[in-house]
């Protein structure tokens, strides 16, 4: 087909270049197409026409364009790499003509793009773990590889974070800092020193890696430290600040970026079964077993969308399932409470051993951490069991494991953590009372020890009152005394030991970075033991088993994606929490999650087998930082409230002697910086400046709010009016099919373009009364009446105001003159019988899809604004399709025709409007030519009806008063340009259409002369026609006007290079339509009838002087 | 990828790797098209061989490739897509093509095939959902609308070397 439009090409070779706009949406569009054409022709014209330097241009951004957009045509490599060397061949020979500066420039350009590539080439050498991930991906599918691709990116935070503290943190101290063993507060204590370098010292991270820059405690309180001056209190607190912004900021960055990318997809289209088919197989598998799985995955999935259509239909009695669910959450809850009160009680208990016991047992130093691990190992697979109770679909199952899941983990990572800054409570109330002891006394004696035993007998009650009934008062009044007791003994220990120990911050973070490690072994060990050796066992052992072990029971382990990355969630959250207590944990982070990558992608490989619920990897993505995110948010708030709520030791840390940690930052600024920066400060920390700020920013967010909710409105309407559309066009298929069934015993091949006149009319003007108007001339009373009804019936609600009165007017008009349509057809009798019997099939259709299409057009047309945008669009697709179409010229696609229209309208760009236009005019002046004379008469009959009916009726003097309510209808418009170019946009497609169907229809030339009689006879009368087309563009376009003045502006130049030339002529009448054009075109053709006829009415041979422009410009384009 | 290629044919025509054709059975064992099981669709589809013994030149590879590849644009990957679906290669898909695209993605035990009345409920619920036109198949320009709605289809139609 491109083959034929190719040659019609090389005739006119006037405006090659649009034409090959269109060829190339042809081919884009067709199925196949021969590429060779396509080129041979470029060059053909090429040479036939290189002297106009602007043809040689346009050639050359042409040809820039394919080679630019080459990769995105279906071709085989060879046409593409053949069509290549000819776009390039014809761009280097002309380009030099024209500059030669471009020509370098091109070089250039050229040459930057070999070296971007062979860079990014490069660079990918250097991503880690590429190769790793992507044998992951080819062996288990993109699911699972979405995984390791999260790791790799939270490595990568990870890294910056490191960076951030270890450069602006640590390495300072470590450099200029003051060095181990110099003060109080970095030098293990005597007792301890013995101690210092045992095994389970240095696994409970206490002795020498307790002083170290690991934690908090280790950082020097000096304001400024080393020669330049470093502020490292300063520095600590704004990294430690940083560390939360950093990632907050890349957390939100990275999901904006995926989810614009998900939004476009993101619509809850339903097609289901179609993706589950077609979009099933993941191609990057390569493993036969995950094949086998992924097979058995997709087989699923299909039965269970088929149950659950099934299922739709059915209600089940649900009390069992209901009363099961009930029981499951409870069950869950229970265990989620079960496991607080565990980690609560274990803090607790590791509290009270330390402070009775001297030497702690290896178990009793790790026991929270240890505690903590296994619980997040053991709950998910328990609430894995239990939600196998509850019966609900897998889906819903895996969202329920993921949320209790994710509860569990910051449950516990808050449990953990309440407890810690419980345990501080209750150092800072012992610490005031030892500090007013040690300050007293330099030395300490075991004299003091009376006040000390009243002292902590007093406070250690409080504290235990404090946490709220977990130890009774009783409990507490024991303690308190065995601790008086034991305290007599070794006070003096006690006391020298206290300010040190009394560092609560480094102790937070022993107890993160204990339970980061104790997790990082519990995670080896579970690989290890789980997946490792169970696959092991299932290999090896199965065949001298009792059962298939690879397929019963213990089977190999699943690699539970979801899972997984909640953990990696759970850990990085660890990560947060303590990060400001130990800034060294990042750097641990890095190892661990370097680890762990390599382990994992080890056991994957080995002895793991994809999961059997697929998740769905790139809806994932967004999921898993969502979590994430929402993880950093409740990580950072026991920090934050950490870091405002409790008074830093005094005895350790860079912030050791002042009330609150974050005063280091307004010290700072009183004391270094200028006098007016503080004023300034003081300003803006005002309430004056900050209250407004506030308000401000409330009123911001409010407005982008409301923004946003705007925008999903109408985001919204959008989605359902490309809904109503669809159904629309199902109907109208639906309906066409059942015309041209019944047309097929009727007239042979006339019904079928008839249908498509109106299918695609229909398809387009979903509420064009004037088709309905023309169409339902030839209809009985019944249909009549309900389109009176449904006229009625969107008139008022699509005109709210002035325009009320004029459609409606108009509408009774119309149905008037319908009555007496048979007694006009009995007129005119060889037509009319294959008139009557091809609508009377067509109607009936039509008119009953009228009736449906309605109550939603109505609705369309109110909400959408823009949908009058949208609509020249529509029109557009049509003309540009039409050709194309006919150039195929296959009629077996005529049905499908009005979607691939669609398709077109949907991906025309603006740009390209107006040249398609044009060349659609082209076309259709090449049309003229082939086919000759024939070709106008179809429409122009349909039309005549409408037309002559009322004249028939009402006799010269009504139609004079109907143009006078013509006049009145273009005051109304106010005379703007638009209703006019809009009245013209209009005819054009249908004119296309009667052509088209001409082109098929009428091949001999008597029959089409009779045609033209009948219609030159009418064809004085045509002259009334143009009140109905105005009032119906009051009907259709009753929002235009109401309309800012952009839209005009667009419909303006939409119609520009119609309405030019017609208004040219300044004849309101004739520029009202392009028929007109037509009319007088074809009367040409046929100068001896036309002539004869049009005498019948002075009017006409105006349009016979008319006929010379519009003949020109038909030509013209 | 051309070394890849070269390893497919045999020792002798290593030299001029470029004319020559690999036949069908050793493009099959690559192991990114062995697992598939659209691999004999897919040999067809980028052939371009004459005889219809879906060999492969050097050329119909890398077009294999390219498409398969990250960069190309869904709608190639769609358009070949539908033309790797469509069994009976007459430009539409149609019931018997459907039903072949359900057998292969379900694979060929008989605990995994779909029962006929499942089948006939499947295809149903498919051509509800895509065909627009209700003229009984699916045309290139249904499935593209349909497939580029997916959110899956761009990251899972690939194959890496």
């Amino acid at each position: 087909m491109a083959a034929a439009t190719g040659s019609a090409a090389a005739k006119t070779a006037k405006s090659c270049k649009k034409y090959r706009m269109v060829k190339r949406h042809a081919g884009i569009y067709t199925y196949q197409e021969p590429p060779h054409s396509n080129s041979d022709d470029d060059i053909g014209e090429e040479k036939a026409e290189s002297h106009d330097p602007e043809q040689i241009f346009q050639n050359i951004q042409y040809q820039k364009e394919i080679m630019s957009n080459i990769r995105c045509r279906p071709w085989p490599m060879r046409q593409k790499l053949r069509a290549l060397r000819q776009a390039k061949e014809i761009v280097l020979k002309y380009e030099g003509r024209l500059t030669r500066t471009r020509g370098y420039q091109a070089a250039g350009a050229e040459l930057w793009r070999k070296f971007i590539r062979l860079a990014y080439n490069f660079v990918v050498i250097f991503i880690p773990w590429e190769m790793r991930i992507k044998k992951i991906e080819s062996h288990f599918g993109s699911g699972v590889a979405s995984y390791f691709i999260f790791l790799r990116w939270l490595f990568g935070i990870n890294i910056v974070l490191t960076i951030m503290t270890g450069a602006f943190v640590v390495l300072p101290e470590l450099l200029a800092g003051a060095p181990f063993g110099s003060t109080v507060s970095k030098t293990i204590p005597k007792e301890h020193i013995a101690s210092a370098q045992d095994l389970d010292t240095i696994w409970s991270l206490g002795g020498y890696l307790q002083y170290s820059v690991l934690f908090y405690g280790y950082y020097g309180r000096d304001r400024k430290i080393g020669k330049a001056g470093y502020r490292l209190p300063l520095a600590y607190f704004l990294v430690g600040m940083a560390v939360f912004a950093y990632s907050f900021i890349i957390l939100l960055k990275k999901m904006a970026k995926n989810s614009r990318m998900s939004l476009a997809s993101a619509s809850d289209e339903n097609y289901t079964f179609c993706w589950r088919l077609f979009c099933a197989w993941d191609y990057l598998i390569g493993n036969p077993e995950a094949a086998e799985s992924k097979a058995a995955a997709i087989v699923n999935s299909i039965r269970e969308a088929i149950l659950e259509e099934q299922e739709k239909k059915k209600s089940k009695n649900l009390a069992v399932t209901i009363s099961l669910r009930v029981i499951a959450n409870i069950l869950v809850l229970l265990s989620l409470a079960g496991s607080i009160y565990i980690i609560y009680f274990v803090v607790d208990r590791s509290q009270r051993l330390e402070r009775t016991k001297k030497e702690l047992t290896l178990w009793e130093k790790n026991e929270v951490s240890v505690v903590v691990s296994l619980i997040t190992m053991i709950a998910p697979s328990a609430f894995e069991l239990v939600a196998a109770l509850e019966m609900y679909h897998p889906r819903t199952t895996l969202r329920f494991q993921l949320a209790r899941v994710l509860v569990l983990y910051l449950g516990n990572l808050y449990s953990l953590i309440i407890a810690l800054l419980d345990k501080v409570d209750s150092m800072n109330v012992t610490d005031p009372d030892v500090n007013n002891d040690a300050s007293n006394s330099t030395t300490f004696l075991a004299t003091k020890t009376p006040s000390k035993e009243d002292n902590l007998s007093t406070t250690i009650p409080d504290v235990q009152i404090k946490r709220n009934g977990i130890v009774t008062v009783e409990d507490s009044r024991t303690q308190g005394l065995m601790v008086s007791d034991s305290l007599g003994n070794k006070t003096v220990s006690f006391n020298t030991q206290n300010p040190q120990d009394q560092c609560w911050e480094t102790y937070v973070g022993q107890e993160m970075l204990k339970l980061s490690i104790i997790d990082m072994i519990f995670t080896v060990a579970s690989i290890l033991l789980i997946d490792f050796f169970r696959g092991l066992c299932v290999r090896y052992l199965s065949d001298c088993w009792c059962w298939d072990l690879e397929s019963k029971f213990p089977e190999y382990g699943e690699f539970k994606i979801a899972e997984n990355v909640l953990h990696l969630v759970y850990n990085q959250g660890m990560i947060w929490m303590g990060a400001f207590f130990s800034p060294c944990l990042p750097a641990f982070n890095v190892l661990k999650l370097i680890g762990l990558m390599y382990l994992r992608s080890w056991a994957v490989l080995t002895c793991n087998v994809p999961h059997q619920q697929v998740f769905r990897a790139s809806r994932s993505n967004n999921f898993y930082l969502a979590m994430l995110l929402f993880m950093l948010f409740l990580c950072m708030l026991p920090t934050i409230f950490a870091i405002a709520r409790y008074k830093p030791s005094l005895s350790c840390g860079p912030f050791s002697g002042q009330e609150k940690i974050y005063d280091i930052v307004s010290e700072t600024i009183q004391n270094d910086f200028p006098t007016w920066f503080n004023t300034v400060i003081t300003y803006i920390s005002s309430p004056v400046v900050v209250l407004p700020a506030l308000l401000l920013l409330f009123m911001l967010i409010y407005y982008l709010q409301s923004i946003a909710r705007s925008l999903k409105f109408t985001n919204n309407q959008l989605r359902m009016k490309i809904q109503t559309e669809r159904t629309e066009d199902k109907k109208k298929v639906v309906q066409m099919a059942v015309a041209r069934i019944q047309n097929l015993d009727g007239n042979d091949k006339r019904p079928e373009p008839e249908t498509d006149i109106i299918s695609q009319e229909s398809s387009v003007w979903s509420s064009t009364p004037r088709k309905n108007g023309s169409v339902l001339n030839f209809e009985s009373p019944v249909t009549k009446g309900t389109r009176i009804q449904t006229i009625s019936q969107s008139v008022p609600q699509t005109l709210p105001s002035t325009d009320v009165a004029r459609p409606v007017n108009a509408t009774p008009t119309t149905s008037t003159s319908l009555t007496p349509a048979p007694s006009v057809s009995s007129v005119q009798k060889p037509r009319n019988d294959h008139i009557t019997n091809r609508y009377s099939s067509v109607v009936h259709g039509s008119a009953s899809e009228l009736c449906k299409t309605k109550p939603y057009t109505p609705v369309t047309f109110k909400k959408h604004t823009e949908d009058v945008h949208s609509e020249p669009l529509f029109r557009k697709g049509i003309r540009q399709v039409n050709p194309d179409a006919f150039g195929a010229g296959a009629p077996g696609f005529v049905g499908r025709r009005p979607y691939t229209t669609r398709y077109f309208v949907v991906n025309e760009n603006e740009p390209r409007k107006k040249s398609l236009r044009s060349t659609s005019r082209l076309q259709r002046h090449f049309r003229k030519d082939e086919s000759g004379d024939v070709i106008e008469l179809y429409p122009r009959n349909v039309r005549r009806y409408v037309v002559r009916t009322p004249h028939q009726m009402y006799s010269p003097h009504p139609s004079e008063d109907e143009e006078d309510e013509e006049e009145l209808g273009r005051e109304f418009m106010t005379r703007s340009h638009r209703p006019r170019s809009l009245s013209d946009l209009r005819p054009a497609p249908r004119f296309y259409i009667g052509e088209r169907a001409d082109g098929h229809i009428l091949m001999s030339k008597d029959l089409a002369r009779v045609h033209y009689k009948s219609w030159d006879n009418g064809f004085g009368l045509d002259l009334d026609r143009p009140p109905y087309a105005y009032k119906k563009v009051h009907l259709n376009y009753p929002e235009p006007r109401v309309k800012p003045k952009a839209k005009q502006k667009l419909e303006q130049s939409l119609t520009e290079s119609d309405s030019i030339s017609i208004e040219s002529s300044s004849d309101p009448q004739n520029s009202s339509n392009d028929q007109y054009i037509q009319v007088i075109h074809s009367k040409e053709k046929y100068p001896k009838p036309g002539t004869k006829l049009t005498k019948k009415k002075s009017k006409n041979s105006i349009d016979l002087n008319m006929s010379e422009p519009n003949e020109l410009v038909c030509s013209n384009v | 990828a051309y070394k890849r290629f070269s390893e497919l044919l045999p020792k002798e025509e290593r030299e001029n790797a470029c004319s020559a054709r690999v036949p069908k059975s050793q493009i099959l064992t690559l192991p990114e098209l062995r697992a598939n099981p659209f691999q004999h669709r897919i040999c067809r589809v980028f052939s371009t061989s004459d005889d219809g013994d879906d060999s492969m030149s050097f050329e119909d590879f890398l077009d294999m490739l390219s498409v398969f590849s990250d960069s190309a644009t869904s709608e190639i990957k769609s358009h070949y897509a539908f033309r790797i679906f469509d069994f009976d290669d007459d430009g539409t898909l149609d019931r018997r093509d459907l039903e072949k695209l359900v057998d292969c993605l379900t694979g060929q035990g008989e605990e995994s095939r779909l029962s006929n009345a499942e089948m006939e409920q499947l295809i149903q619920n498919i051509l509800e959902e895509s065909d627009i036109d209700k003229d009984g198949t699916i045309n290139l320009s249904e499935f593209q609308h349909v497939v580029s709605r997916s959110p899956d289809f761009a990251s899972s139609f690939k194959i890496v070397l």
